[in-house]
């Protein structure tokens, strides 16, 4: 049994011009100890996807279909304080894009992880501290900087903070939202190493969140491409890379420049990102793909398996 | 000077005086410098697509500005097409904003919001009087928007920043640079905002557009696998000090400052099969308000000596065109 099963999931944002179909008809099986990248470009839908796993939805969206089953059990159906106190922090948590805005800059360090503990669990405050002083070791800090208040600590050590945090309950799935971004190569490796050996060590299930390929190739086993709200394509990494099959995913890792190799003409995918508020009939990446036939505008492609948990949605393979 | 260079920099220092407290000011401290740029030289051939690379906070942005004088530097010399362009006055560099320009990292916060694509682009026109009539402006304007690729013109003229895509809007601001037919332009993280698959196309049209109008690029980046495809040499700064300088290639291939290797080896590459365990060096880039003494990198570099703690390395050639500043070499 996959630890979570994402079934047909659609939230849709309210507004003012309409709908916006973030995530719009989503099916993913994630195994326990899979480290799952999720790649997509902006406004894509991926951190809407994150978001609606954790039940943590922004005023204005809205459930428009489909099911989350985490190790069988639908997570969506359930209340409220139920999940609360059972699911949201304990068995899957999340570490928040933008670390260095995600600390409450007025409270130490060490006291916002032991609050997250005392809210879930029946300990003391004194004993959730020392809790919090090896998690601190754990992700590679000195675990007398949990006195320390956020700006007293590097980008970096900010970022590992945020991941303490997210282990602080023993969860067994964690949602890393671009972990990395803000930061600078030489600490967005060390960062990507600290998770990658908390995976392994842990026996974690991750999700990892990025708009880069190159990040996903070394720290996940899996990767799910999105575009506009759907899942175009998942499969294992080195498939991903080697074999791709949907031309989303063709364009994207082309695109992609590396250091190791020789210089080369690079290359884009002309047009742009759709609009959620308005997606294009059929495949949605029909108006950008140079495979494009008649059938690709009218009717949706179906997303299924063509062999060995390789998920495509594209009409060129029927 | 050869006729051959668009730009050269000799010790370019650019310092930020850091605010004093009262006290401070009462007990009459030393006042503290940001030194942002401390030292820097380099050229920039005619033609040439020169890369300055390095992490958040290194000075490459200030080292930009300060070339165009958008910034004051505190000292050196810049030389533009041979001439001293450091202590020109106001009229003089005005002219010369002709010839050299920058391109903005955010097109979000660098296109004014309440100004049509038409009124972006004819600023400049206006401003350096390069048209004689409403009618030559306006095919200026078609002309440089064809140049970047929005096409058909008439459909974006009178749009407005917001109802732009955020590469349109890169692509706004960069025709607003080519309108002037600049010689030299500073790219100062052009693609970082935008999306992977825009970001191609995006450089493809600088380039082309480079190559049509002889323009010199510096394009500040913090990404060197961009770097590696565009750039025809490069510099990688280190706490506003260069620390290795030469071709693409041989920053890439064949990195000899301790620095540039554990760049080189943090850069993520788009390749699951590739050796996973590799050695990242730790810490992170110390403030450049009292940078470490001798080699500004000692602190975190694995072949520390005695010498580095003290003395200075200077940024000397070791192989043709191959510049660096390490005691080791």
């Amino acid at each position: 049994m996959p630890i979570l099963d994402v079934q047909d999931l659609r939230m849709y944002y309210s507004t003012l011009k309409g709908d916006v179909k973030a995530v719009d008809g989503i099916n993913l099986e994630i195994e326990k100890r899979e480290a799952i990248g999720l790649v997509g470009e902006s406004g894509c839908g991926k951190t809407s996807l994150a978001l609606t796993i954790m039940r943590l939805f922004p005023y204005n969206a809205r459930i428009a279909g489909g099911k989350v089953l985490f190790e069988g059990d639908d997570i969506l159906g359930i209340n409220e304080k139920r999940f609360d106190s059972d699911y949201r922090w304990k068995r899957l948590s999340y570490v928040f894009q933008g670390a260095m805005n995600a600390l409450n800059p007025v409270f130490r360090v060490g006291e916002q992880i032991a609050e997250a503990i005392t809210l879930h669990e029946d300990v003391e405050k004194e004993e959730a501290l020392e809790r919090a002083r090896d998690l601190f070791k754990l992700v590679g800090i000195d675990p007398e900087r949990v006195s320390s208040y956020p700006h007293e600590l590097s980008g970096g050590m900010k970022q590992r903070a945020m991941i303490a945090m997210a282990l602080a309950c023993n969860p067994d799935f964690i949602i890393a939202d671009e972990p990395t971004t803000a930061l600078d190569v030489i600490v967005q490796a060390q960062t990507l190493q600290v998770i990658d050996r908390l995976r392994r060590e842990l026996g974690l299930t991750m999700m990892l969140i990025t708009h880069d390929l190159s990040v996903v190739a070394q720290t996940c086993t899996t990767c799910a491409i999105m575009y506009a709200g759907k899942v175009a394509e998942y499969t294992d990494i080195n498939t991903v890379f080697e074999e791709p099959l949907h031309p989303y995913t063709k364009a994207l890792t082309s695109a992609f420049p590396s250091i190791k190799e020789e210089r080369r003409e690079l290359e884009s995918i002309r047009g742009a990102p759709p609009n959620l508020l308005d997606p294009p009939t059929g495949c949605r990446f029909h108006p950008r793909c140079p495979y494009s036939m008649d059938i690709c505008t009218e009717e949706e492609p179906k997303y299924k398996d063509h062999g060995g948990r390789h998920y495509v949605a594209c009409h060129l393979l029927e | 000077m050869s006729n051959d260079l668009e730009l050269k920099v000799v010790d370019l220092k650019k310092w930020f005086p850091v605010r004093m407290g009262v006290v401070s000011r009462l007990l009459s401290r030393k006042p503290k410098h940001v030194k942002a740029v401390d030292g820097v030289s380099f050229e920039v051939k005619k033609g040439e697509i020169f890369g300055l690379a390095g992490e958040s906070g290194c000075g490459k942005t200030t080292t930009g500005k300060t070339i165009l004088r958008l910034l004051e530097p505190t000292g050196g010399e810049i030389y533009f097409q041979g001439e001293n362009i450091t202590s020109l006055g106001k009229t003089e560099i005005k002219n010369l904003r002709k010839k050299m320009q920058i391109v903005y990292q955010d097109p979000y916060e660098s296109l004014n919001p309440r100004m049509t694509v038409y009124d972006i682009i004819s600023e400049p026109i206006d401003v350096h009087k390069l048209a004689d009539s409403p009618a030559e402006k306006e095919e200026i304007i078609y002309d440089v928007l064809k140049d970047v690729e929005l096409v058909p013109q008439e459909e974006f003229i009178m749009r407005y920043p917001h109802e732009l895509s955020g590469g349109q809007r890169q692509r706004v601001a960069i025709a607003r640079t080519l309108v002037m037919k600049p010689s030299f332009i500073v790219a100062d993280e052009p693609i970082s905002m935008l999306d992977v698959s825009i970001r191609a196309g995006i450089l493809k049209m600088m380039l082309r557009t480079g190559e049509a109008g002889g323009i010199s690029y510096i394009f500040v980046t913090h990404d060197l696998a961009y770097a590696r495809h565009i750039c025809d040499r490069g510099a990688i700064m280190y706490l506003g000090k260069i620390v290795e300088m030469g071709t693409m290639d041989a920053l890439v291939k064949n990195p000899l400052h301790p620095y540039t290797v554990a760049l080189m080896t943090a850069v993520p590459v788009p390749d699951p099969r590739l050796e996973k365990a590799r050695a990242i060096i730790g810490g992170e880039v110390p403030t450049p308000i009292d940078p470490p003494s001798g080699c500004r990198f000692h602190p975190r570099c694995s072949k520390c000596m005695e010498t580095c703690r003290e003395g200075e390395p200077v940024l000397r050639e070791v192989e043709n065109g191959h510049y660096v500043a390490c005691h080791k070499i």
